[in-house]
């Protein structure tokens, strides 16, 4: 009150400068002022609103980033193929080809299932109770069944006594098992794989190989014997994705992409142009002021024909010249036919035709058509390295798969390959979980990368460090010696020493020890988790001895007073109350070890950070790159202080 | 009581030292003491005396130096299972001890179930009866922090008899109360010692002693200077420190 009034009374005095005391305070401070009386729930919202706001501005670079960062769902097994592929001497894998460099293939060994869709079915003998249009009632000797008529497979009815005697055979239920690739309120699409059984001479068997279990780490492998067989060839048409020394990849028409080995295609053509020869004048070059008759024809782009005729490496000879050397006539024909047939019949020395439609083929049709035409194609047509037509013609395909039944001169195998399959959820009896393999909202066990991977090493790590700091804190308060020392030095120690240190320790020091010398081999993560836990251990060590301590002395002399044992008053009395007091920094400390969870990329794990230093460094986006990273490490870690000041509040003890 | 002429509690020649940085306190010095079944025992003297420690060494929060204490037949000395022991003898601190974290009811069910592990029915049938007992039963579901300091107090007798000890020790069990709330909880003391129960306790409350107490005892220095009946004690000391003590407190 007093106070007021004085500055009240200062106010009104005049001044020697009134502008300058009488301004309102800065914009700055007064938005600062707001801010700071905000609660904190609204400052954690608008820090989520900015961040939405920001990456809905540049949404598509974010899409991409998060889509990186979250271990992508549609990189997985879509695309994939089954590949025999030789590896050294003797091995030979089986299974889904999923990338190459130079020098390697990727292949994943894993027969995705084996049985897929399972019939029930169900028989039934008794007799027929009533009977409409939509299904059948009968009576057993175990009872009334109504049996829906579109379920049927067979029906029997023979004379009885008593009646007519009917056994019914009907689908009892059907199980489908897949992989769920997508959900709507409706209906599940579930990828499953369809068996196909083919039966095939045996003569045409190219080799033959027994698949042992340990070689595939599938978990639902089936020990097999496995052949290949050559199968009719068949021709592609599409869009070039990929071409590599090993592997072709189009994308169809329908947007679908196939893969395939190059040392499986016949032909692979880019067939904007064919050039087509007579046969006879095949070799002959063109002499200094001679003639060179070019047939074409007509409708099509001569002009453009010739200079793609410019740009090829290797012209062949008869129409081979130097420029002003010889005298070039092009000449049209109505139809390809004609300009063919003109071909072979040495009308023309040569035939250009430049097609980039469905008709690009025709002029390869037509020669194979008529052998003896006196046509040949001397140079393969172009290749190009993406993004044109092409078509491919496989050789006389090899398959793979597992034999289903043999006998003296042919062979039955069974090979998979993927359907999907839409079902109404309404008709859902059972929903068992899905096996691990790919990475959706819906299937997060088979996530391995990115954000999940931080968040699954960060809980693991945490709960393997509250265990260690736990046992450690409770030795650290005993009068024991030993156990106190040991605790102690623990404590000391590790505190002493970075984390990246300890967890490059835990990743080439004790992991390789363990390996060689007890014979445990810890995979990355689990390095990881145990590098992080065990830097940790000490500092929750600290926070519980700290909490123990805090409880007062008198609360263990009242427990054990009342006749409970060291253990149990440790259990019942302190450990509760000192659980309250240790609950908000060990929360602090969970905050902090998601944060440092970042370093764990030192052990070549695929983390949150790490993904985003390999888009980064993929696309020079280090703005939007570093930018996501943050905020989705600022995103857990809000909603985690905001989980911790929940419990804390909720443990609080009434007054 | 079937040992009628049996000591309940028999202490001989107890000694007991402290060894801390600033050196060593001797707390206890050659104290005897024998307690009988039933018997109700007030302990006085001057702060320092040797008081709680000596209540301490009865249920062996305290170890002792040297000399000898025998509760209800067992030498505490190396008993194998002292927490049996503890569970006989119940003890009430100046400072309550309540679990705080805990309702009235969960302090009184907790080592019901935990040392004695009785059925959670009869724990909590046992617990509610103490309440009444105690004069509190409303207060069941309140916390420590809920209650005052003589509720408190109340509750942690309760939680003490829960156990059907043998034995109450009270450690100045009204000096950390405001004067109004003193008189409830020296009501249940007293109905307890009404009731025979075996208790030891540490008050300066002559009226309390007066009415309840067979013996007083008086200690000074960690020696047991003087005792008889509380009348005699108090109004006819026959020591001098006891009459110097005597002459400050009243
Ligand atoms: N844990 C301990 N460590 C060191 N010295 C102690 C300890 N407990 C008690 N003492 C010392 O032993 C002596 C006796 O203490 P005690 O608490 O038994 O006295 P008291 O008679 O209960 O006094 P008050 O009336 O103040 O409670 C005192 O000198 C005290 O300082
Ligand atoms: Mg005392």
């Amino acid at each position: 009150m007093d106070e007021r009034a004085r500055t009240e009374s200062i106010r009104s005095l005049p001044q020697g400068d009134p502008e300058e005391e009488q301004q309102p305070p800065g914009l700055y401070e007064r938005l600062i002022a707001w801010l700071a009386g905000l609660p904190w729930w609204a400052i954690i919202l608008g820090v989520v609103a900015v961040a939405v706001l920001y990456s809905m501005l540049t949404s598509e670079a974010y899409r991409r980033v998060i889509q990186a960062l979250t271990d992508n769902p549609q990189t997985s097994t879509e695309d994939l193929f089954e590949v025999v592929q030789v590896v050294g001497e003797p091995t030979m894998i089986v299974g889904a080809y999923v990338g190459e460099t130079q020098d390697s293939v990727t292949t994943v060994v894993d027969i995705l299932l084996d049985k897929v869709i399972d019939r029930k079915e169900v028989t039934h003998t008794g007799f027929i109770l009533a009977e409409d249009p939509a299904s059948l009632t009968i009576r057993t000797e175990s009872g009334l069944f109504t049996i829906p008529k579109d379920r049927l497979v067979e029906e029997k009815r023979e004379p009885a006594p008593g009646g007519e005697r009917i056994t019914l055979t009907y689908v009892d239920r059907v199980t489908v098992s897949g992989i769920l690739t997508k959900r709507t309120d409706k209906t599940y699409t579930v990828r499953t794989v369809n068996e196909v059984a083919e039966t095939f001479d045996k003569a045409r068997i190219l080799s033959r190989t027994v698949i042992p279990c340990e070689q595939v780490t599938a978990a639902n492998c089936v020990e097999g014997e496995y052949v290949t067989i050559e199968r009719q060839g068949e021709i592609i048409s599409g869009t070039l994705n990929t071409l590599s020394n090993t592997n072709i990849s189009l994308i169809l028409e329908d947007g679908s992409q196939r893969e395939m080995r190059r040392s499986d295609v016949d032909r692979f053509d880019v067939p904007t142009l064919t050039v087509a020869v007579n046969a006879r004048s095949a070799n002959v070059p063109v002499v200094p002021g001679g003639e060179v008759r070019i047939a074409f024809v007509q409708g099509t782009d001569i002009m453009e024909a010739l200079e793609e005729l410019d740009s090829l490496e290797d012209v062949p000879v008869p129409l081979r010249y130097a420029e002003g050397q010889a005298r070039v006539a092009l000449v049209g024909y109505p139809t390809l036919d004609e300009a063919l047939t003109a071909t072979g019949a040495g009308e023309v020395n040569g035939l250009l035709y430049l097609d980039d439609g469905p008709e690009r083929l025709a002029v390869q049709s037509w020669v194979e058509e008529h052998p003896d035409a006196g046509v040949v194609l001397p140079t393969p047509p172009r290749e190009c390295q993406k993004g044109c037509q092409v078509s491919v013609k496989l050789k006389d395909d090899a398959i793979t798969g597992r034999v289903a039944e043999e006998t003296d001169d042919t062979i039955r195998i069974v090979t998979t390959e993927a359907e999907y399959l839409e079902i109404d959820r309404a008709k859902v009896l059972e929903n068992r979980r899905m096996e691990p393999g790919v990475c959706a909202l819906n299937n997060l066990r088979g996530c391995n990368a990115g954000i999940f991977l931080t968040l699954r090493v960060t809980f693991q790590a945490y709960a393997l460090a509250l265990l260690l700091g736990l046992i450690f804190g409770l030795m650290r308060v005993q009068t024991n010696p030993v156990l106190y020392a040991f605790s102690t030095l623990y404590v000391e120690v590790v505190r002493g020493i970075p984390l990246l240190v300890i967890l490059l320790y835990a990743g080439f020091v004790v992991s390789p020890e363990l390996r060689d010398n007890v014979g445990i081999s810890l995979n990355d993560e689990q390095e990881a988790v145990i590098g992080l836990a065990f830097g940790y251990g000490a500092f929750i060590a600290e926070i519980f001895r700290a909490g123990i301590q805090s409880i007062s002395r008198g609360q263990m002399e009242a427990a054990r007073s009342l006749g409970m044992s060291y253990p149990q008053a440790m259990r019942y009395v302190v450990l509760p109350q000192a659980v309250r007091v240790v609950l908000p920094p060990l929360g602090n400390d969970f905050i902090a070890m998601l944060k440092d969870s970042a370093l764990i990329s030192v052990l070549a794990l695929p983390d949150l950070l790490q993904l985003g230093r390999l888009y980064v460094s993929r696309t020079f986006r280090a703005f939007e790159g570093y930018n996501t990273v943050a905020i989705l490490y600022l995103l857990m870690t809000l909603f985690l202080s905001m989980l911790v000041r929940i419990i804390e509040r909720r443990t609080r003890l009434p007054h | 009581m079937a040992r009628g002429t049996e000591p309940i509690i028999q202490i001989r020649n107890v000694h007991k030292r402290f060894h801390t940085l600033r050196g060593t306190v001797h707390a206890l010095r050659g104290v005897s003491l024998d307690v009988m079944p039933g018997e109700v025992v007030v302990i006085v003297g001057p702060s320092g005396s040797g008081k709680s420690t000596l209540l301490r060494c009865i249920n062996r929060l305290e170890t002792i130096d040297s000399g000898s204490i025998v509760v209800d037949g067992i030498p505490l000395k190396g008993a194998r299972n002292i927490n049996k022991v503890r569970a006989e003898v119940g003890m009430v601190f100046q400072s309550f001890n309540l679990f705080p974290d805990r309702t009235a009811l969960g302090n009184i069910v907790l080592a019901q179930r935990v040392v004695r592990k009785r059925k959670k029915a009869e724990a909590i049938a046992k617990a509610h009866d103490l309440l009444a007992k105690v004069g509190i039963p409303e207060k069941a579901d309140a916390y420590p922090g809920q209650l005052s300091g003589g509720q408190q107090q109340r509750v942690a007798i309760a939680r003490a008899l829960a156990m059907d000890p043998k034995i109450m020790l009270f450690d100045e069990p009204t000096s950390a109360l405001d004067p109004e709330m003193i008189k409830e909880v020296l009501d249940v003391m007293l109905a307890l010692a009404k009731e025979g129960m075996t208790m030891v306790v540490v008050s300066h409350e002559m009226g309390f002693a007066r009415a309840a107490a067979d013996r007083a005892v008086f200690m000074d220095g960690g020696m047991i200077i003087e005792e008889g009946t509380p009348d005699v004690l108090f109004s006819n000391p026959s020591h001098e420190r006891t009459k110097l003590f005597l002459s400050k407190i009243l």
